[in-house]
């Protein structure tokens, strides 16, 4: 067990900047995918058939699709046809791409929840319908999905380790996987690794349960 | 668009059996998902049901093997297993793996794969199985405990036949995700549908042109837009039969992977 808090002193700058990788990647790619989700929704909840069609089928593309098939035909496959896209720029699109389909769904769900008499009101206000959207539907439906926004978050923290692994970014898995390449100590390194993702998972369990603390409406 | 559009690079698809060994990599892939599966159920219902124990000690530590299970990355668990599983586990594998498992199932790393998955679906389904039995009244159980039965019966007749179905739709989501997920073993040289797509956009395929991997990986991702449609209208429609049948709605369960719902009395 010592040589396994030496390895950890040992390689503690390696292992951080791993973390911190890792940190960085999910971060861009949950506001990319909060956003294209929020619009992706709105889509879906259009007064067009065809705008509501057109959220449907990037929701049920999206949400279908091998995150690693994903990966591959943004930055190789990009790259094959001739259009200089970098591993970040791929991993980032892909995993908030995968990510918003998923953010949609949830949306939708928490823009039903909010009561038809709430839109009806609005509207009969004065409010058109964007503002309405904007102004009464979608912060309450935020509010109620904050737990299974939750959720998203962790699957995308685990999936963030597909993104490095299959685009050699330098994450807590690939530092991982390096130390144990170079020190024959792979028990030990993958275990800092496996605490480094717990810290991650645990830590959004943590906020997202604030957060619903605060501000989630029970329905 | 133009590139994307090209016929020049569609003809692939119809090029020397192209296409077919794309499929027979998909195969494999459905067939390592459904193996993973059937495990995972098992081990699932073990783990939950010990998770639900009266015992607080067995109940602690099956609630620790779930989450630490079900919160690392699955890509993470692969890797680990492929490296550090010992070689006499692969060679077991490798002699007690049945004959009409096709050849590349037989591998001693198909091992590490299948174990990494169970170890993971096993967790997840673990907390949609245990979210089933606690969406049950308490009543049920109240009830059979005062009709005489005893802890084991009252699981097996009355709390899990219930408490199961309900997790039907759930489960059949997991197994998306789950089909998905297969895609990963790849990484650790398990020829399934992606390395087979690599295979056929390699530079050294046979000598001959390699087929343009925009295309073959969108052939690939339909694949499993096709398969996973029909396996959520499935789940969909057991959905609908379980709340036709039971009069119960279907309401997300919190903590849970993206997709999963799970049904609660209303």
């Amino acid at each position: 067990m010592s040589s396994w808090l030496e390895l950890l002193t040992d390689n503690f700058g390696a292992l951080a900047s791993g973390f911190w990788v890792t940190l960085r990647l999910v971060g861009a790619s949950f506001a990319l995918a909060v956003v294209l989700g929020t619009t992706v929704a709105a889509l879906r909840i259009a007064p067009s058939v065809w705008l509501q069609r057109l959220g449907g089928v990037y929701v049920e593309t999206f949400r279908n699709v091998p995150l690693l098939v994903l990966l591959i035909l943004s930055y190789s496959g990009l790259r094959r046809a001739g259009v200089p896209i970098d591993p970040w720029t791929a991993g980032i699109a892909s995993l908030g791409l995968y990510t918003a389909a998923y953010v949609a769904e949830v949306l939708r769900s928490g823009v039903f929840a909010v009561g038809r008499g709430q839109i009806e009101a609005a509207l009969s206000l004065g409010f058109d319908q964007a503002q309405t959207l904007r102004r009464i539907v979608l912060p309450q439906a935020f509010r109620t999905v904050i737990s299974p926004l939750g959720s998203i978050t962790i699957a995308m923290i685990k999936n963030s380790a597909i993104v490095g692994a299959a685009l050699a970014i330098d994450d807590i898995l690939k530092e991982a996987r390096v130390i144990g390449a170079r020190t024959f100590e792979t028990d030990a390194a993958f275990f800092w690794a496996a605490i480094g993702y717990l810290l991650l998972t645990a830590a959004a369990t943590v906020a997202f349960r604030q957060l619903e603390r605060r501000y989630a409406i029970r329905r | 668009m133009g590139y994307l559009f090209d016929p020049d690079n569609w003809e692939w698809l119809v090029r020397s059996n192209n296409l077919r060994f794309l499929l027979e990599g998909f195969l494999v892939n459905v067939q390592i998902a459904l193996i993973a599966m059937v495990f995972s159920l098992i081990f699932g219902l073990a783990l939950a049901l010990a998770r639900l124990s009266r015992n607080k000690l067995l109940s602690f530590v099956a609630g620790a093997w779930v989450d630490v299970w079900r919160n690392l990355p699955l890509i993470f668990v692969i890797l680990y297993m492929a490296i550090a599983l010992p070689t006499s586990w692969r060679e077991a594998y490798e002699n007690a793996a049945p004959d009409f498992l096709p050849d590349v199932l037989r591998a001693g790393r198909v091992f590490a794969g299948l174990l990494a998955l169970v170890l993971y679906n096993s967790a997840v389904l673990a907390e949609i199985m245990r979210a089933g039995i606690n969406s049950l009244d308490r009543g049920q159980g109240e009830a059979a405990a005062a009709l005489g039965l005893s802890y084991r019966q009252r699981m097996r007749i009355v709390i899990l036949p219930q408490g199961l179905r309900r997790m039907l739709p759930a489960t059949v989501s997991q197994l998306i995700t789950l089909n998905k997920d297969t895609t990963l073993v790849s990484i650790i040289a398990i020829q399934e549908v992606v390395r087979h797509g690599r295979i056929l956009t390699g530079f050294n395929f046979f000598g001959g042109v390699p087929a343009p991997l925009l295309q073959v990986f969108i052939v690939v991702g339909l694949m499993f837009v096709v398969t996973n449609l029909a396996l959520s209208r499935l789940s969909r429609r057991l959905e609908i039969r379980e709340q036709k049948r039971t009069g119960t709605t279907v309401e997300p369960v919190s903590g849970l992977e993206d997709q999963l719902a799970t049904v609660r009395a209303r």
